[in-house]
């Protein structure tokens, strides 16, 4: 029977959420107090030797990310850490399980980076939602700051930090990290022209960092117990662990952070209790709205960011939503375009105009102007236009559904 | 510079600066990459991707408009794909567009379409949603039209609005496809837009468009564009004028030439309506029997020459005066000093800049050198420090003022010295907000902290000062008596701003200082600028780019008309009457005997009508002033004017001096002629004809050689204005390099000495005009003010202009976008004395001074302090020079516009 | 609260724009906000109104319009909708006599729809103010809205 194996969740259940006391008890902060006693680039250098992929859905180099915004500039005033806690992407709610049960493991992920980066600021930006997340954050911040934890010269070094906790107000583009910027300045969600890229021109023009909940509270964890011991687990090009989220058809849907590498008829029969009803496997959508279909020739593959790409998935923010055996796919992926049409900012061309046009597509399916075919391969051509000419990823989202129904559903869209 | 590189767009190499824009640099180079959200004035936006490329190495296709180049890029502008590509973003745009056009604007998007052969519908490919997405159209503003059914989301508005204006009044409503553009809370008419059109110029299709004369204007019917100079305020931008069946129909900015670079404001913009004004003069009137009554030109002109002549014959050339006008052209002006001088054969002859900016061009003058500014427009944008004082820029000088908005966007600090609130305060990093007529204070303790803390430029003192250390010890020993305490006693500003502001001037790596009439309409004014230079002189803010002092001109050729002689000390060029050398070499040049010319000093604005309220000046010759508005003490000057034996006044309207005139004539609008205005950064700027004067208006030049003839002399002759100005040339050293050639395409700053002379940016930068070259401290003390409120009166007045009106308002009250915005008269109170004084706002109240009285409605605001009251004085039914005080500033004669004691009755 | 208040426990910085937003809106009995919280909030952090109302039109948590004491966000992405949203949002429009978008006459409960809530666990799912709710396929809507007065 495969078993979890919780980094991230490794105090669930074990601890009060709101007692600092308790994260402390269990050995919290231990891996920020080693910290601050090491020179920065050590810390990055274990990082980036951890190979820790983003766990936001690009799956870029953790590690790699600090280096680059620690080197932006050499005297800079001012360099910013965020935490992107603005979860919204469908089906996805990791970090809002690591937000309200273990507060504390994030922001010690949160405090490490601040060190190794050099940021004397930092931020966390919660969708607006997260209501539970907020409050268990904000608890978690002032325990912290009583605690000397986070302030001035903590543990006695000479690094001083700040956090403060910055609030979304309904916008699922603002999870883009260049969009969050904008919006963390108080504007409208727009994306910014990429690049510059954070790193060097972030917040205010900053060298900002911007991590995922999920991969912040990854790091204590890889401090405390060293790269080595991290890249053990999982596999070779996606080591560590993820937490997925299944929803959908199955018994038990719900949150199950695992080694990498583990399948998706694991994850589905094993953990989540197996398909409702007693009905097949149809589909699961991978990595949310902005993710893809797989048929159950995937069900055997192992999870991670290149198995999946050769099967034209993607791992994204392991979301797994499951269809069984007479479920729409007209339905679910009209849903889909519904989703992004709602969330399209406006600013670029491509995306603004192509969202209606999609449906646009798809109402002549429904309305049998057109055949499952054409459909089909109409959706393909304006979402691959979107995808080569939209401004931000939001418009670049479109073709990944599209593209493996063509792949795995031709005949049954 | 950055170094230059080496790319190559579709085969072609081109060399051009490491990190400069792919898709300006293709532009500059012929290759039409189509484009519609980028325009060069704005940062890049990446909006409607039309802009794609591939470059060698790079996946996928790249907006040209987000890329920086670098050496050996190899792009593809055209091929398959990418022009697919543009057609399909173009049809996709076509989809949610509203492609109806009325042939009265520009549109780039219908040209891109037409060019993708998408103009025609069987070639689209999308269905037209635009319908139901029910875009509205906002038409409430008094000057534009806004149709998002139109707009195609570029963000060119909203980024003109924000990056060049500095105004950040529009934004989107909304997001996706429904989204369109908002202004407050999407109502134009009550948002915070000024009116400027900064918007309607960058819009790309209908959807920005202006409302003035919206339906008569047809591109394809215009008779012409005509670039000119705007006949506003000092900063002399460049306008476009659109001219169809002989009338202006649209003015836009001139893109890339300075000072403004396409940049307006709402009067250069939408306030040209007054030239076609019915009420223009359109034929000469001679007062018979108290009645004015149509003449022809030569019975007009003969019975001027016929009077001026019998003045001249019996009370001698002194009883002669004339007032010039900072209106007029450079070739109006110098030929009226002209004639002044050797047909009158006096120096009585002054303007208005006498009532504004005198004070400070004496300190300037007796301390650098130099009356003008010393830096140019753009280098607001750009130095790191600015202190501006009494100068309400943003409504005074709104072009010059986008430049201080967008250095303060990329964080230069900007210190505002105010007693009034005022919109740039919004934008400052520290306001400092003296009593009304404690500015020598103010400076005196800023000086002292300088020392104090040393933060003094002990070199720059040493090579540059007049007597070096010696002169800064007295200034040193005059300032340590005004310590901090009683520095914010004086002058109620708190301490630590005092510190603060003294800190950040001293220490910027450069810094300019504006100063505007709060500083210079006071009985202190000229002390008043001898102390900010003398702030500026001992930390060394000027002698170098981007440092300095510049006082922004009011009057669209205030600047110019001094230049060219129109003062009652100074021949052409800043040189001095009284020296005979000098009178031989005009004496020369203008071909009469010297001796004819006077070398007695003139007399000054204020003091003509003293003068001839004392009956010694019997005749004037007024050109485009109007001195019962403009005057302090009007009740003063109208009987003054009562008292002249023979008054001829040339305008353009009927003004509140025209009923007291002899003569009036009808002279021709700046659309009207051909000439050159001097900017507030010295710039010589072109003013050319775009329409035809109304009825027998005529040139104020060919007026003023007319009379000469007629009283027996010629003061040349002349076919053309480029004629006149190469004269100008002649006799003003620091113009004789500039020629109307030269001048065509931009504007050259003076001084300009010769031919291959490129004009100079900044004025001082090896040393200053003195006669020993250095610069002279003038240590001043703090005088208390003699008018002071009392029980009767128990406020101060404080005076000034507005946004939407100018000067007398003559021009801008005649346009109705302008008047839309204003056009009631108001006094302003702090709401504090509104409630202590049992006020209501908006009720009418008398207000009434040891000078006068008058009714205007009264506002609480708390843009004013307590005891203090500021009233706009552009209008002439509420006049407030009724109340003002024609006391003197003893070195500049500039009278003390900016403080009146006065009481507020209700009536 | 008087706004003042509330705005003195923000520094007047860009990056509390959202956080003052919200902070407004929720001191705004009607749970909305208004031009006079808008130009309030401007003027506090030195910007234009016009910006601020782009700001709260872009956000979907903001209302220009007066709403309910509560308000019910029913989650209809993905998950949720493939787990039948559309039926508790028409029950819900039934029970309680109201649109997407509107406000009970009691002036209770507005009704809206929200993306994905992060409960696809419990599909389909909404809020009701802070509160969560899930599992609503067979839920008692009035068993629910009684709880809220």
């Amino acid at each position: 029977m495969i078993q979890e194996k919780r980094i991230t969740l490794k105090n669930l259940g074990k601890i009060n959420p709101e007692s600092i006391d308790d994260y402390i008890n269990v050995g919290g902060y231990k891996a920020f107090e080693k910290t601050v006693g090491r020179h920065h680039i050590e810390i990055i250098d274990e990082m980036v030797k951890s190979s820790l992929r983003g766990r936001g859905g690009a799956g870029f180099s953790a590690g790699l990310k600090e280096k680059f915004t620690s080197e932006a500039c050499l005297r800079c005033e001012q360099k910013y850490l965020i935490c992107n806690a603005d979860e919204g992407e469908p089906g996805t709610f990791k970090d809002r399980i690591i937000m309200e049960n273990d507060p504390h493991l994030m922001l010690e992920g949160m405090l490490i980076a601040a060190y190794a980066i050099g940021a004397s600021k930092a931020y966390i930006y919660i969708r607006g939602e997260y209501y539970k997340s907020i409050d268990r954050i904000n608890k978690a911040i002032s325990a912290a700051k009583e605690k000397g934890i986070i302030g001035k010269n903590v543990f006695g070094s000479a690094f001083s930090v700040d956090v403060e906790v910055k609030l979304g107000a309904g916008s699922y583009l603002c999870g883009e990290e260049l969009t969050l910027l904008e919006s963390l300045e108080g504007k409208r969600g727009y994306p910014r022209i990429k690049p510059p890229y954070p790193a060097e021109y972030g917040l205010y023009g900053k060298p900002t960092l911007i991590n995922n909940v999920e991969t912040l509270a990854t790091i204590p964890t890889i401090i405390e117990k060293g790269s080595d011991w991290y890249t053990s687990l999982g596999t070779e090009n996606s080591p560590g662990t993820k937490i997925f989220t299944i929803s959908g058809d199955v018994n038990k849907p719900g949150y199950y952070e695992t080694e990498m590498g583990i399948t998706l008829r694991e994850l589905i029969y094993e953990l989540a209790g197996g398909i409702k009803d007693g009905k097949a496997f149809y589909a699961a959508i991978l990595g949310g709205a902005a993710g893809t279909f797989v048929n159950e020739s995937v069900l055997d593959t192992p999870m991670g960011f290149d198995t999946l790409k050769e099967k034209g998935a993607v791992l994204g923010s392991g979301a797994i939503m499951v269809m069984s055996e007479g479920r729409s796919l007209f339905d679910m992926t009209n849903s889909i375009l519904e989703f992004f049409k709602h969330e399209s900012c406006g600013k670029c061309v491509p995306c603004r105009i192509g969202m209606p046009q999609l449906l646009h597509i798809m109402e002549n399916l429904k309305n049998n102007k057109i055949g499952r075919i054409e459909a089909l391969d109409l959706l393909l051509y304006e979402s691959e236009f979107m995808a080569k000419s939209s401004l931000c990823p939001l418009g670049q989202s479109p073709i990944l559904p599209i593209k493996s129904l063509k792949q795995y559903f031709e005949n049954e869209f | 510079m950055s170094k230059l590189v080496n790319i190559s767009i579709d085969g072609k190499k081109i060399q051009a600066p490491e990190g400069a824009n792919l898709l300006q640099v293709a532009h500059n180079n012929g290759i039409k990459i189509p484009s519609l959200c980028y325009h060069k004035k704005l940062t890049p936006t990446g909006a409607c991707r039309l802009c794609v490329t591939k470059i060698k190495g790079t996946n996928g296709l790249v907006m040209s408009c987000t890329v920086s180049i670098k050496e050996g890029m190899e792009i593809t502008a055209f091929d398959q794909e990418i022009e697919e590509t543009r057609k399909h973003i173009l049809d996709y745009l076509l989809a949610e567009h509203n492609d109806h056009y009325d042939g009265t604007y520009y549109d780039e998007f219908r040209e891109w379409v037409a060019h993708y052969g998408l103009d025609k519908p069987e070639n689209r490919k999308y269905p037209n949603i635009s319908k139901a997405l029910n875009y509205k159209i906002d038409d409430s503003s008094p000057v534009l039209t806004y149709d998002a059914s139109k707009c195609i989301k570029c963000f060119r508005c909203i980024k003109g609005c924000d990056e060049v204006q500095g105004k950040n009044v529009l934004s989107f409503s909304e997001r996706g496809i429904t989204s369109y553009i908002i202004a407050g809370f999407d109502q134009w008419n009550e948002s915070e837009c000024d009116g400027c059109g900064e918007c309607v110029q960058l819009c790309p299709t209908g959807a920005l468009v202006e409302k003035p004369h919206r339906d008569e204007v047809k591109l394809d019917k215009l008779d012409k564009k005509v670039i000119t100079t705007c006949p506003y305020c000092g900063v002399g931008c460049q306008l476009e004028l659109s001219v169809q069946d002989g009338k202006i129909v649209r003015s836009d900015g001139v893109e890339g030439v300075l000072p403004n670079d396409g940049r307006l404001c709402v009067k250069g913009r939408f306030g040209y309506d007054y030239v076609h004004s019915k009420e223009r003069l359109t034929t000469p009137l001679i007062k018979k029997n108290g009645e004015f009554v149509e003449a022809s030109w030569d019975e007009a002109l003969d019975l001027i020459a016929t009077k001026f002549s019998e003045i001249k014959e019996k009370y001698g050339n002194d009883a002669l005066a004339g007032y010039s006008s900072a209106k007029c052209t450079n070739e109006d002006n110098y030929l009226f000093q002209k004639f002044i001088r050797v047909v009158f054969g006096t120096n009585n002859i002054d303007y208005c800049t006498r009532l504004c900016h005198a004070s400070t061009v004496t300190a300037m003058l007796k301390s650098i050198g130099d009356g003008a500014g010393s830096n140019s427009i753009e280098d607001f944008a750009t130095t790191d420090c600015l202190f501006v004082t009494g100068n309400n820029i943003i409504e005074t000088h709104p072009v010059t003022a986008t430049y201080v908005k967008n250095g303060k966007y990329a964080g230069k600090k900007l210190i505002v010295c105010d007693p009034k609130w005022t919109p740039l305060v919004k934008y400052a990093d520290i306001w400092l907000q003296p009593r009304l007529g404690t500015d020598v204070a103010l400076l005196n303790g800023m000086i002292r902290v300088i020392i104090k803390e040393d933060l003094i430029d002990p070199d720059f003192i040493e090579k540059r000062v007049d007597r070096g250390m010696e002169a800064f010890e007295e200034l040193k020993q005059l300032v340590e008596k005004y310590t901090l305490e009683k520095t914010e006693e004086i002058t109620s500003v708190p301490k630590e701003k005092i510190i603060e502001a003294a800190r950040m001037y001293a220490t910027a790596r450069t810094a300019m200082i504006a100063t505007g009439m709060g500083m210079s309409q006071q009985v202190t004014g000229t002390n008043n600028v001898f102390s900010l230079i003398n702030m500026m002189m001992i930390t060394g803010q000027i002698g170098k780019e981007r440092a300095g002092i510049d006082p922004p001109r009011g009057q669209n050729n205030v600047q110019g008309a001094t230049d060219v002689g129109c003062s009652p000390l100074i021949y052409p060029g800043y040189i001095p009457i009284t020296n005979e050398e000098n009178r031989k070499r005009v004496a020369k040049l203008w071909n009469i005997d010297f001796e004819t010319l006077s070398g007695k000093p003139g007399l000054t604005t204020v003091e003509i009508m003293h003068a001839a309220y004392d009956k010694k000046v019997k005749g004037m010759y007024i050109m485009g002033e109007n001195p019962m508005v403009t005057d302090p003490d009007l009740n003063h000057t109208e009987k003054a004017l009562k008292k002249l034996d023979f008054l001829v006044v040339q305008d353009i309207f009927h003004t509140e001096t025209t009923p007291f005139a002899d003569v009036i004539l009808p002279a021709a609008s700046f659309a009207e002629k051909e000439g050159t205005f001097v900017n507030s950064d010295r710039r010589v700027i072109r003013v050319r004809k775009a329409v035809e004067s109304p009825g027998k208006a005529r040139d104020d030049w060919r007026i003023i050689v007319d009379i000469a003839e007629k009283m027996g002399y010629s003061i040349g002759n002349y076919n053309t204005e480029s004629e006149i100005f190469d004269e100008i040339a002649q006799a003003a050293p620091i113009m004789a390099g500039i020629s109307y050639d030269k001048i065509e395409h931009q504007g050259i700053q003076w001084p300009c000495p010769d031919k291959n002379h490129p004009g100079t940016s900044t004025l001082f930068l090896e040393k200053f005009n003195t006669p020993n070259g250095k610069g002279i401290l003038n240590p001043v003390e703090h005088v208390p003010q003699t008018e002071q409120p009392s029980k009767e009166f128990p406020f101060i007045l404080n005076t000034g202009r507005i946004l939407y009106h100018y000067h007398t308002s003559t021009m801008s009250r005649r346009n109705k976008a302008l008047t839309d915005f204003a056009n009631e008269s108001y006094v302003l109170m702090n709401p504090g004395d509104v409630v202590k004084f049992g006020f209501t706002n908006d009720e009418k109240v008398k207000l009434t001074s040891k000078q006068g009285e008058l009714v205007t409605s009264l506002q609480a605001s708390d843009q004013v302090a307590e005891g203090e009251l500021f009233m706009p004085w552009h209008y002439s039914e509420a006049p407030v020079n009724r109340l003002t005080r024609s006391d003197l500033d003893p070195f500049s004669k500039i009278a003390a516009f900016k403080l009146t004691a006065c009481k507020v009755e209700k009536i | 609260m008087e706004r003042s208040e509330i705005l003195k426990q923000f520094e007047p910085a860009n990056e509390n724009m959202l956080n003052i937003l919200h902070a407004l809106q929720n001191n705004n009995s009607q749970n909305y906000l208004s031009e006079e919280d808008i130009k309030i909030a401007a003027n506090y952090l030195n910007t234009t109104y016009s910006h601020i109302y782009g700001v709260v039109t872009y956000y979907t948590m903001f209302s220009l319009k007066p709403r309910g004491k509560y308000i019910i966000r029913v989650c209809n992405s993905p998950v949720c909708n493939m787990e039948n949203s559309t039926k508790v949002i028409e029950e819900i429009k039934r029970f309680l006599s109201i649109e997407v978008g509107e406000t009970t006459d009691d002036k209770r409960f507005t009704l809206e729809l929200s993306e994905c809530l992060g409960r696809c666990g419990k599909a389909p799912g909404m809020m009701i103010n802070e509160d969560v709710i899930g599992n609503l396929d067979n839920v008692d809507f009035k068993s629910i809205f009684e709880n809220y007065n």
